[in-house]
């Protein structure tokens, strides 16, 4: 499914890439993610608990970060083996735009699952995959806001 | 006769299934028992880079992880399909192979690559969860009509542009003048969905493995034990036939389903030999909707012409079919020979040509479902007949009426000789049934409380009684289709009937047990049904098909014709009679005319005691007999649906259903209208609720019953069944035709003529949900005013 | 691990099972009464249908863990030495074929007739498919279980 949005965000342009850019924030924002190690420069090893419906499953995944263009665009691009439950593959093209003293992230993402967690998930993706893309940019943007805030883990039940 | 021929005889069978003590195949467990569970592909087509089973090997309770390489290794053959249908041009068709483990690629969702065996199922799942498989995503073909395009992904290297045949039937140039030259011709586009059998019981399979004897034991959900142990020993080289027991004991219906040698049981077997240890794998709903073959599945073309006076001239029908990811073991059979031949319907059609094309997709494979070509080919034409009387402005009744085929013998241009049949007669049944008279007034009656009522025809044809093996197997069966029997008369008079037919819900301990006892002339509590055990019944080619009552049962006739011969003898002999005067009875076997009689168990006694016997008589009283048809049997009938929608969601209610058939000798009328209420409900399923929905990923979106909708208590009403016996087949001792398929096939286009007719609008596809009728409704609404 | 006990079919029963061990696998794996079917993953088909209590429940998403000390009824302990009269409506009107979902659907009928009798409510054959909705039967096509649960109810 694909999906966009749009967030204003009262920090500037530049702190919001570096964010963008640092594994420690991205796992404090991507929801369910309890591991996220850097392997080079753009690249980074996941493991994620994703929930679909009746279908939990842990994704061990590589995420990547290509057509970088700072400190204005790049696409993050993730794919994950759920082991039985399946795959999850998905990539989101994120931009910003300077807007006064803050910054417009703008994104649109496309995801793909696979397996069991298609099967018995399917009639809930759409909301669940929306669901948690509006989560991690809500995280995102509680991060920059507030700096030191501890992020719950919002898939973990 | 209480429970002979005929009789609503309650069936033997019930006390073990209604208290619980029936044993199917899960409820089997052996001594020193482990658990399978597989490790199957997430991804529609891939290629398989690497299996790492380390961390699954490394887990308490994991026994041994095995894959696609080690099973090839162990010389374990390909699996194939049994029917070989060549294309027109006479080239064979493009078998792509199909491992029971995948190696290099998977081509669906749910395509095994490996075998998990551990101490409990549970232990087996959660280690199935740890064998990491490294796989490269290819592109998918998900839906039939893209794998013919240019430059589509090749999904196996012998088949190019996806196509396994391109196979035709049928004059095409004579029934091109016959179009050419019609007054009139109607078009139609037809869908026929894709279904998912379900039979309640999940697949299962229990294999033994006896080191001492090198002998294997498969306890498996199959309607079909015999020909299952004929393919794994021929084909899959699992094991020699005499090294191999293959036992269905109880199973939970079939439907098709279960006809076919999976992966799972070979992998199984294979596996309890690698682990010297018995091996259980059963199914759960989510894996049978993603392994269990699925039906149907056409997208169709046709054309028919008719002359001045509305006769048919030229029917013309192009078919695609998808045949799924690999040839599963009938699924060439199902859209050509199951298919083609039934397209002349109920009707006199001189000119017939279908043409067929079959194809790969990266989806579960489609083979044989309740009715198995039949219901595809009855849409087409009654579709077709409801669509031209709409066009003709004629009675939709009358059209057919006067196309029927009115005499027999009657030779179809497309391969098919009707025996005996009386086609006005059942239209006429049904109607006055379906109270056809009164339609008018309910129909204005609902019209006064805003609903739209309709009504549907669908008068069908079937061919049954699969097969002539000599015709079959000039059109490219593998088997013959014969079935056998053994009727063994104890020394106490008792009797057992060993047959190859497999019941899995069709009460053949009963019918059986009523021909026998109807025979005879003995209580039916003497009489035991022996089935489903390679071991102890001499072979079988199984039930499918609508064919234990046509091949099985006469079989079993053919077995007592033998069996009363002697009984003749000995009596005549022990009562110094002539066996032309010798008569059974009441329970005895006398000389007509006469006080000299023996009790029925008296002969059997004798029979064995062998203390007076004829001169060179063998000893003891038991008789083999294979039955092999002459033709198929053509069961017909004529579905009369009546309905009822509500404009404003598009909710559909069946007010009525109608069943009148043909099954030519009724063994016993309560079985025979349970088969056509089920039949019916399935044609229902497929009619208004039921489709298998991939992706355009070849993932699976109706892969459990949150999401594929099968037909609830609330969703069909009763039905009104009857029957004509005055047209007996005549080529069986019974003339019996089967009805297991009759109302599946018959049930889907009865269902959408009549909603089509209630809203106004031909163009409505299967299955119709209150979303596409009310679509429907919509989109007739500009033209509908009148 | 949990240690269980309760009464099934009127004996009292015991076992150490895993946390997450269902009912349906606790009565068929340990207790070995596999008359109790599991046709479904997804609590929609019926199959393993059992008294709990009095209530009607669906054993394959019950935690045996969760059911100590209580009071479990089977297909198995239906029937006195004869046959409840459920069983036998099912028997006299064909209302099963391949017998699979047969003892959730005499589990749900008979607790459907005892119910609607309890509350002095007519059984009409409407109510009986709408009271069906959790049951699944592909056979039958359930014309002949409605008449079985019609016949049952005028005996029970």
């Amino acid at each position: 499914m694909d999906m966009t949005g749009e967030y204003q965000i009262t920090a500037p342009r530049d702190v919001v890439w570096t964010a963008l850019n640092d594994a420690e924030v991205l796992k404090a924002c991507i929801p369910g993610c309890q591991e996220l190690e850097k392997t080079s420069d753009t690249e980074m090893n996941a493991k994620v608990v994703l929930k679909i419906g009746p279908v939990k499953a842990k994704f061990n995944g590589e995420v990547e970060l290509i057509n970088i263009e700072a400190p204005a665009s790049y696409t993050i691009q993730g794919e994950g083996s759920g082991g039985i439950a399946g795959f999850a593959k998905g990539h989101a093209d994120v931009v910003l735009v300077e807007d006064g003293e803050g910054t417009i992230l703008s994104f649109t993402a496309h995801a793909n699952v696979g397996g069991k967690i298609a099967q018995l998930g399917s009639r809930l993706i759409d909301s669940t995959a929306k669901k948690l893309a509006n989560k991690f940019f809500d995280n995102f943007h509680d991060y920059l806001s507030n700096d030191d805030s501890e992020e719950e883990e919002p898939t973990g039940q | 006769m209480s429970s002979g021929i005929g009789v609503p005889v309650k069936r033997k069978e019930d006390k073990r299934f209604t208290t619980g003590k029936g044993k199917y195949t899960d409820d089997i467990r052996k001594d020193n028992q482990a658990y399978a569970a597989f490790v199957r592909s997430p991804h529609a087509h891939a290629k398989v880079k690497g299996i790492d089973a380390s961390a699954a090997l490394a887990m308490d309770g994991v026994i041994e992880v095995l894959d696609g390489h080690q099973l090839t290794g162990d010389g374990i053959g390909n699996i194939i399909c049994g029917w070989a249908v060549n294309s027109k041009d006479g080239s064979p068709m493009n078998m792509g192979a199909w491992s029971a483990l995948a190696t290099e690629k998977v081509r669906y969702v749910g395509d095994a690559v490996a075998v998990v065996i551990a101490e409990t199922q549970g232990l087996a799942r959660i280690a199935a969860e740890a064998v990491e498989v490294d796989y490269e995503a290819l592109p998918v073909i998900a839906h039939v009509m893209n794998a013919m395009t240019d430059g589509a992904v090749q999904i196996h290297e012998n088949a190019p542009g996806n196509q396994i045949f391109d196979w035709e039937l049928g004059d095409e140039a004579a029934t091109d003048a016959g179009l050419a030259g019609a007054a009139h011709v109607t078009s139609i586009d037809i869908t026929n969905n894709r279904l998912s059998p379900n039979p309640m019981e999940p697949r299962s399979a229990v294999a033994t493995y006896d080191d001492a004897e090198e002998h294997y034991t498969l306890y498996t959900t199959s309607q079909n034990p015999h020909v299952a142990r004929l393919v794994l020993s021929a084909f899959y080289n699992v094991a020699a036939e005499n090294k191999l027991r293959v036992i269905a004991p109880d199973v939970g219906g079939g439907f098709g389903a279960k006809i076919y040698i999976y992966p799972e049981e070979i992998t199984c077997l294979w596996a309890s030999m690698k682990t010297n240890r018995s091996v259980k794998w059963t199914s759960d709903r989510a894996e049978a909707f993603i392994t269990d073959a699925h039906g149907r599945d056409h997208v169709t073309t046709a054309k028919m012409g008719f002359d001045e006076n509305n006769k048919i001239v030229g029917f013309k029908v192009d078919t695609v079919a998808n045949l799924g990811a690999y040839m599963s073991l009938f699924s060439s059979s199902v859209p050509t020979y199951l298919y083609a031949p039934l397209l002349s319907g109920q009707y006199d059609i001189q000119n017939i040509h279908c043409n067929v094309r079959t194809y790969y997709t990266n989806t579960v494979p489609v083979d044989a479902y309740r009715g198995a070509g039949r219901p595809e080919a009855t849409y087409v034409v009654e579709r077709m007949m409801e669509t031209a009387a709409r066009e003709l402005g004629m009675d939709p009744a009358e059209l057919r009426r006067i196309n029927f085929v009115q005499s027999f013998p009657h030779q179809t241009p497309i391969l098919m000789a009707y025996d005996a049949g009386d086609f006005p007669k059942i239209l006429g049944m049904a109607q006055s049934a379906a109270d056809v008279a009164g339609f008018a007034a309910r129909k204005a009656e609902a019209a006064s409380r805003g609903k739209l009522r309709g009504m549907g025809y669908s008068t069908f044809i079937e061919a049954c009684g699969l097969a002539p093996s000599k015709a079959a197997g000039s059109l490219g069966a593998g088997v013959g289709l014969w079935e056998s029997a053994e009727v063994r008369v104890n020394p106490v008079g008792s009797i057992e009937i060993l047959t190859g037919s497999h019941s899995h819900g069709q009460g053949h301990e009963t019918t059986f047990a009523q021909i026998v006892a109807d025979r005879f002339d003995i209580p039916i509590e003497s009489v035991n049904i022996v089935h489903g055990d390679t071991d102890k019944v001499q072979f079988g080619m199984g039930t499918y098909g609508s064919r234990s009552a046509p091949v099985g049962m006469s079989a079993v006739v053919k077995a007592m014709d033998k069996v009363e011969a002697k009984v003749k003898k000995i009596a005549a002999h022990t009562l110094e009679a002539s066996e032309d005067d010798i008569v059974i009875e009441g329970g005895e076997v006398k000389v007509a005319g006469t006080d000299k009689a023996m009790a029925w168990h008296e002969v059997g006694l004798a029979a064995y005691i062998a203390h007076n016997l004829p001169d060179g008589m063998e000893p003891g009283l038991k008789e083999t007999a294979f039955f092999d048809p002459v033709n198929f049997s053509f069961p017909s009938g004529a579905f009369i649906c009546e309905v009822e929608v509500d404009p404003d969601t598009g909710e559909t209610e069946i007010i009525k259903f109608t069943a009148a058939d043909d099954f030519g000798t009724i063994i016993n009328p309560l079985i025979v209208d349970g088969q056509v209420h089920g039949g019916v409900t399935q044609g229902i399923g497929q009619a208004m609720l039921e489709q298998v929905i991939y992706d355009d990923d070849g993932q699976l979106l109706t892969g459990s019953y949150m999401d594929y909708t099968m037909p609830r208590a609330a969703d069909v009403p009763s039905y009104d069944v009857s029957h004509m016996e005055d047209q007996p087949s005549p080529n069986n001792p019974l003339g019996v035709k089967g009805c297991g398929e009759a109302g599946a096939i018959g049930s889907p286009p009865a269902v959408i003529n009549a909603i089509t007719d209630a809203i106004g609008n031909n163009d409505l596809a299967m299955p119709a949900t209150p979303q596409a009728v009310w679509r429907a409704i919509q989109a007739a609404k500009p033209v509908a005013a009148e | 691990m949990t240690t269980i006990n309760m009464t099934v079919n009127g004996k009292a029963v015991s076992g150490d099972v895993p946390d997450q061990t269902l009912l349906s696998e606790f009565l068929r794996e340990n207790l070995r009464l596999t008359g109790t079917h599991v046709g479904c993953d997804t609590s929609q088909c019926g199959a393993c249908v059992v008294h709990i209590n009095g209530k009607p429940v669906k054993s394959c998403s019950t935690l045996a863990a969760s059911l100590d000390g209580a009071d479990v009824k089977t297909i198995e302990g239906v029937s006195n030495g004869e046959l409840h009269p459920m069983q036998q409506a099912f028997n006299d009107n064909h209302g099963l074929q391949c017998g699979f979902c047969t003892p959730g659907m005499i589990m749900t009928s008979i607790d459907m007739v005892e119910r609607y009798k309890a509350a002095g409510k007519d059984l009409t054959s409407d109510a009986i498919r709408a009271e069906l909705e959790g049951n699944i039967c592909r056979c039958t096509g359930y014309h002949n279980i409605v008449k079985s649960i019609e016949d049952a109810a005028a005996k029970m």
